[in-house]
């Protein structure tokens, strides 16, 4: 085991360790952020899934979210379900809009991919203004309570803990999987990926939909945390920010996402009584980790790293790389005026540099 | 339903149509040439919408709020395009990513600079009323609007396909290492294509503005759709595309609004999904 390898692991049983601990050291508030950021973490990983292993960046991932959240709204205020039906119906429609958004953006890459994902979550964030005999339009849909065993903030926190825990595991080994390495050609090359017979389409419904499942459940934790969804939950804000806290934390990596979430929810719960113009200083951090740190948090510890090995006299933690690519590594991707690394150039090259 | 509703939504349709051709155009030219979506075009209008208002409450003059808001936004453009744009040129995703860091900004700063309550642009006395078109009457200032977006229609496609300038653009879309070899600045034809892009935000944020009233958070990213939406069926970077996805868009909003208007946004999404199903590159893109 390299020592890198040791350090990783000794993090992931820090990080832990004070999750489970944390109830017991803070308070009801500190707990409340945490949970939110807990939250908008796996709401991150999943834009990661699809921007930073695939390339496919996504600019509607919370119209999914406010689907899903809605669902749950929805059954608790109007049909009086219970909460087994609640979650059933909640994922049911996150999985429903996910599986009708990849059919939709399947066939689409690069920007336009961004522009499809864009109008999609915006025509949910009209709809739920305008449908109002579902959605209650401005005033949202109040009082859905949480189920009984986790109605208390920290019981809650613990079950958002686990669930996320939990997915991010899962999403960890996905990336990892055949289904990850694909994604991974998706990002790189996906006119030789189709060359080579995949049927590149159905991949990326595939892994859009298995993103849009982690922002379902995600919809539905946030809906549960806040008892209340209102229209605000599927703007395009929602959207960016999501995608933000991806870059920010380091795309491609999973744990940069969840990095992102807490640095972005701790400073707009903690400054946004200070700062009057929070959503400009989110912009111009947007502005900022694209033009100086693309490989956000991670890609400058990541970078940080090596130098810190030298200096107890390890060499440098060579193939270690963990997915195979620097974080940030799908926002260089689709550059289209640089030249081929191989110096050959097929007619398909040229259509795509196009 | 009777003939003069159809008439009279059709009218809506089209006028609405010329608006959303006037912001898709610039848009569309922008990503023609730059291969930059810029989605800070809904952030534009809305400065434009509002330097517009502003000028016209302290002269009272509607043609000077027009030419204000144009040039502010063009100006703004080109502050974007060198200051930001540049350093990621040719790299898609950091480009659009950096449009989506200026269009919060925007968002915000308008807020901040204009305040949270909706703005209706007070038209001259000239301009508004309405206007007899034989069988119905009708708004002189959508008219105007109709007029308008058909007339900067054929000036643009005037301007690509008659012009050195336009024949610098089209080569440039085509090939851009080549027309740089040539020896013109693409540099310089690129930042004067923002500008240009810009200036048409502006312009349709002034329109706009009179049109359907200025609602800060909500305006910029509602035109944004719009747009968004009459690219993706026209296809996007073409020119005669925006204005058949602005005529197709224009219509099916009219004809919602007025008879599902619950449903308004839902309308767009049909017809987006059918082309994308079928022709992912839209009615008259070039398959990407």
């Amino acid at each position: 085991m390299s020592l890198t390898t040791k350090v990783k692991l000794g993090l992931l049983a820090t990080g832990i360790a004070a999750g489970v601990a944390l109830p017991y050291l803070t308070s009801p508030f500190i707990i409340g952020i945490v949970t939110l950021a807990l939250v908008f973490g796996l709401f991150a990983m999943s834009i990661d899934v699809l921007a930073g292993f695939g390339g496919l960046v996504t600019v509607g991932q919370a119209g999914i979210f406010a689907v899903a959240a809605y669902g749950v709204g929805y059954t608790a205020t109007h049909l009086d379900g219970g909460h087994v039906l609640q979650v059933a119906v909640g994922l049911a429609a996150g999985i429903a809009i996910s599986v009708i958004f990849a059919i939709m953006a399947m066939r689409t890459s690069g920007v336009y991919f961004l522009m499809v994902t864009l109008a999609q979550g915006m025509i949910v964030w009209g709809l739920a203004y305008r449908l109002a005999p579902i959605t209650g339009a401005e005033n949202g849909l109040r009082g859905i309570l949480r189920p009984p065993a986790v109605s208390a903030y920290w019981t809650y926190y613990y079950l958002v803990l686990a669930i996320v825990a939990l997915a991010g595991g899962l999403l960890w080994i996905v990336t990892r999987s055949p289904v990850g390495l694909a994604l991974r050609g998706l990002r790189d090359g996906e006119d030789r990926l189709r060359m080579l017979g995949y049927n590149t389409a159905f991949h990326k419904a595939y892994v859009f939909v298995l993103s849009g499942l982690f922002a379902t459940i995600a919809g539905i934790l946030y809906v549960y945390l806040n008892q209340f969804i209102s229209p605000a939950a599927s703007e395009f804000a929602t959207s960016g920010h999501g995608l933000l806290m991806a870059i920010l934390g380091g795309t491609g990596t999973l744990v940069g996402p969840l990095i992102g979430a807490f640095v972005i929810v701790f400073a707009e719960n903690m400054l946004s009584t200070y700062v009057e113009r929070w959503t400009t200083l989110l912009g111009a951090v947007f502005v900022i980790t694209i033009l100086f740190a693309r490989g956000g948090l991670v890609g400058m510890l990541s970078q940080a790293w090596p130098r810190v090995l030298a200096r107890f006299g390890h060499p440098a933690a060579s193939g270690d790389a963990g997915a195979g690519s620097p974080p940030g590594a799908a926002l260089d991707g689709t550059a289209h005026a640089t030249s081929n690394p191989h110096g050959i150039t097929t007619e398909d090259d040229q259509r795509s540099s196009r | 339903m009777t003939m003069e509703f159809v008439f009279f939504q059709l009218l809506n349709g089209l006028s609405f149509a010329g608006l959303l051709f006037l912001v898709a155009s610039g848009f569309t030219l922008i990503f023609g040439l730059m291969r930059v979506v810029n989605l800070a075009h809904g952030g534009f209008y809305l400065v434009g919408g509002y330097i517009g208002l502003t000028i016209v409450l302290a002269t009272g003059n509607i043609w000077l709020a027009a030419l204000g808001g144009a040039l502010a936004v063009g100006v703004l453009g080109v502050l974007m395009e060198t200051s930001l744009l540049r350093r990621v040129r040719g790299q898609e995703l950091p480009e659009v990513l950096l449009t989506i860091g200026v269009a919060f900004m925007l968002g915000d700063l308008t807020l901040a600079f204009w305040g949270g309550d909706p703005r209706a642009m007070p038209l001259p006395d000239y301009l508004s009323g309405s206007v007899d078109l034989g069988f119905i009457g009708y708004p002189r200032f959508r008219v105007l609007v109709t007029l308008l977006a058909v007339a900067v229609g054929i000036a643009l496609w005037l301007l690509m396909s008659k012009t050195r300038v336009g024949a610098i653009v089209r080569a440039g879309v085509d090939d851009r290492e080549m027309i740089a070899a040539l020896g013109i600045n693409i540099r310089l034809v690129f930042t004067g294509l923002f500008f240009f892009g810009a200036l048409l935000a502006g312009l349709s944020g002034v329109v706009g503005a009179a049109f359907l009233g200025l609602v800060p958070g909500e305006s910029d990213i509602e035109i944004l759709l719009f747009a968004l939406v009459v690219v993706i069926l026209g296809g996007l970077g073409s020119l005669p595309g925006a204005a058949i996805g602005s005529v197709i868009v224009g219509l099916i909003d009219a004809f919602a609004k007025a008879l599902v208007p619950e449903l308004a946004f839902f309308t767009l999404f049909a017809p987006m999904a059918i082309v994308l199903v079928l022709r992912p590159e839209g009615l008259l893109g070039r398959r990407a």
